[in-house]
């Protein structure tokens, strides 16, 4: 059970692992073309076309999570079904024009992998071999679970999907500071995987229609955890190794880019302290962006968006309150490392 | 005793090249030859060669996410584990490889 819950896991960060530069490219492209323009909308014609590699970026994103899930899951065979089928999630399909965006694609990449998988497993007559990677395993998949999720899939879960944006996005007028207690953990959780999409793709679902307050919280809680831990093995010198501390440097810059998936060495070396910690840290600093009413308009998060946000003193203040309450949980909840284990582990 | 392997994180940026050193150490203190691929966001990096693969002894996968080429180790006696452990405690890794 624990190895097929790992497996699981492995294939869903597989994706999220090439996933990672669509969401780089995509979300500093459009602070740029943003930060140049000095407010929500690009007119220069020379930023807009800035932004439409951004959003070439962007929607990319779904695809290449799905793809890259059913790669894992099947080997080469898989791939291209499942960047189909994100694409099919990601853009509008059906009578109804529904979007699943990331979860969707999560789930299709999984489908589109293991149907690829056991495809794959069909004893074909020798003349039929060479068309089965090329003809039959992308055509019979991609009819297949393309017919599936728009007759299937599609409603129910893109009516959960927009029902927690439109859910998500009242609170953010009502209880703002619920929702970032919320959306900080929800981020800090898995540092990059599907709960901190769902969180990051909610908000920048939201920017679309114009409202950068939650995305403005995601991306305080989106930093806190790299630069946290990455401050804490600079300054707890006694409680980390030094091959942490070089990683900290490294998640520093990360956080500041907006890419939560630094802190992912220093949670899976000790979750259970690190996890509760982050996830408290992320919620306080989106705290404090709620308070301050920050609102963030470019997909990303970090301190790059800096030059986009609105109350951007708020908004560093919150990454201040989040790292300072990382650093802080940390000093008391991690014990220092016996000077043994330290030299033991230098000379390892 | 020969010990080859490859580790991949999930960012592939420090973790992955953490765990290649650490095991590679580790090996080195204990009078074993190890060599290590890496597969992290630059792809396959230090790669095995299909000799240094049927040379081998034991191979060590330190994986978090699925890896190119795991056909190639198809037949060797092959231990998997965690990136985190590889660097946590490499020795023991490596110890519990050869006895797996």
């Amino acid at each position: 059970m624990k190895k097929v819950l790992t497996q699981f896991k492995n294939h869903a960060m597989t994706g999220v692992s090439y996933m990672i530069p669509t969401v780089t490219v995509g979300g500093i492209l459009f602070a740029l073309a943003l930060a140049f323009s000095g407010g929500a909308t690009v007119s220069n014609p020379f930023l807009a076309n800035i932004e439409a590699i951004g959003s070439a970026g962007m929607a990319l994103l779904v695809p290449v999570l799905a793809g890259y899930i059913s790669y894992s899951i099947a080997g080469r065979p898989g791939l291209v079904p499942g960047l189909i089928l994100g694409y099919m999630a990601a853009n509008p399909m059906g009578p109804n024009k529904v979007v699943t965006g990331f979860l969707g694609g999560l789930l299709m990449g999984f489908l589109a992998g293991y149907l690829s998988k056991w495809v794959k497993g069909w004893k074909a007559p020798s003349f039929i071999k060479p068309l089965m990677p090329i003809i039959v395993i992308p055509l019979v998949v991609v009819l297949i679970l393309g017919l599936f999720y728009i007759y299937v899939v599609a409603t129910p879960l893109g009516a959960m999907v927009s029902g927690l944006t439109a859910w998500l996005k009242s609170m953010s007028t009502g209880s703002a500071i619920m929702l970032a207690v919320v959306v900080g953990a929800m981020i800090s959780f898995d540092m990059g995987g599907p709960f901190n999409k769902i969180a990051y793709t909610t908000g920048v679902a939201l920017i679309a229609t114009g409202d950068g307050h939650l995305m403005g919280m995601a991306g305080v809680a989106i930093c806190v955890p790299p630069i946290g831990l990455g401050l804490a093995s600079l300054i707890l010198r006694s409680r980390f190794t030094d091959e942490e501390r070089n990683s900290g440097k490294a998640a520093i810059v990360m956080g500041a880019c907006g890419i939560t998936e630094g802190a992912i060495p220093f949670a899976a070396a000790d979750p259970l302290r690190v996890i509760p910690s982050i996830m408290i840290g992320s919620a306080c600093g989106s705290v404090v962006a709620a308070i301050g009413n920050a609102s963030n308009m470019a997909p990303l998060g970090g301190l790059l968006v800096l030059p986009v946000v609105t109350n951007a003193l708020w908004y560093v203040l919150g990454v201040i309150v989040g790292v300072a309450v990382v650093v802080l949980l940390m000093a008391l909840l991690k014990k220092p490392i016996k000077t043994a284990e330290v030299n033991a582990k230098a000379t390892a | 005793m020969k010990i080859v392997g490859v580790t991949a994180c999930t960012a592939g940026i420090a973790h992955t090249y953490m765990a290649q050193s650490a095991l590679e150490k580790a090996a080195k203190a204990d009078g074993y030859q190890a060599k290590i691929e890496t597969q992290g966001a630059m792809g396959a990096e230090n790669e095995l060669t299909e000799d240094e693969i049927a040379n081998a002894d034991v191979v060590i996968l330190g994986v978090d996410v699925s890896i190119e080429g795991r056909e190639r180790f198809d037949g060797k006696k092959v231990y998997e584990t965690s990136v985190s452990r590889c660097v946590t405690e490499p020795q023991k890794v490596i110890e519990d490889a050869i006895n797996s």
